[in-house]
């Protein structure tokens, strides 16, 4: 697994993010001459910036696990259908669980008490598998799913960090710039 | 990453279990015992990944911001690539 935190992903990271992101402002400057109005609302952008930003860790880290292919594979078309969908699925969890704070299992439980366990930690993985790009596949087991998470969680941190200095360095440039 | 089919031991769910514990923030490892139980990891790490997701969401929301504010981003590019090298 290659290391997140290794100068190597967020290089690769970064040019990835700042390819998209050149190529996104490119297309914008070609319309803004034709169109009246700005060609894309800031609300699509964000949502380019943001896919971009998805599509660029995802190929960054590279084949070796289940979330970049998941992410890689819709990336061009489906994205604002994947996103209504998994609002819909959500709120339909949220409606079927039930608050089961009471239900906690002791350490020497009785087989009711264990079998309550269970069935929480199936919501619980339940729930992990939303949030994983690809978790929702069912041929995803637990033991893969659990290190799906950690390989993501990970890459995830990198990209907030990278995102970051990046948004960072571009409000600095812009200020020296613009006076 | 082999998708084996096979019998996963519970030695194995517990390893990876406790390796991503140690993942999870300082704050949330403080709150669950040591002996946590695998369902509230479960929860952590989602409630970690969705917090984690709301930062991607700010930050792409400023940084479209930022660049709708610059008139030709080809130089700026630049400019970022060495700032951040």
């Amino acid at each position: 697994m290659q290391g997140p935190s290794t100068k190597s992903f967020r290089q690769a990271f970064l040019e990835n993010l700042l390819v998209s992101l050149q190529l996104q402002q490119e297309h914008t400057s070609k319309h803004d001459s034709s169109s009246v109005g700005a060609a894309m609302s800031l609300h699509e952008r964000k949502l380019a910036v943001k896919s971009s930003a998805d599509v660029a860790m995802a190929a960054a880290r590279g084949a070796g696990a289940r979330w970049t292919r998941a992410i890689l594979a819709p990336a061009s078309s489906a994205c604002k259908v994947q996103r209504c969908r998994r609002i819909v699925i959500r709120c339909r969890g949220r409606k079927r669980s039930l608050t089961t704070r009471s239900a906690r299992a002791g350490d020497g439980g009785t087989s009711s008490g264990g079998e309550i366990a269970r069935r929480l930690v199936r919501r619980r993985t339940m729930a992990l598998r939303e949030v994983i790009p690809g978790g929702r596949d069912a041929a995803v087991d637990e033991a893969t799913l659990l290190r799906e998470a950690m390989d993501y969680v990970v890459h995830l941190r990198a990209q907030v960090d990278v995102l970051r200095q990046v948004s960072e360095a571009v409000q600095r440039s812009g200020s020296s710039i613009l006076q | 990453m082999s998708s084996r089919r096979g019998r996963i031991t519970d030695e194995e769910i517990n390893e990876l279990i406790s390796k991503l514990q140690a993942l999870l923030p300082e704050s949330s490892r403080r709150r669950t015992a040591s002996r946590s139980s695998a369902s509230k990891l479960l929860k952590e790490t989602c409630g970690y990944i969705k917090s984690l997701h709301q930062e991607v969401d700010d930050l792409s929301d400023r940084l479209s911001e930022l660049m709708s504010t610059l008139d030709d981003a080809s130089p700026q590019a630049e400019i970022i690539r060495s700032l951040l090298r």
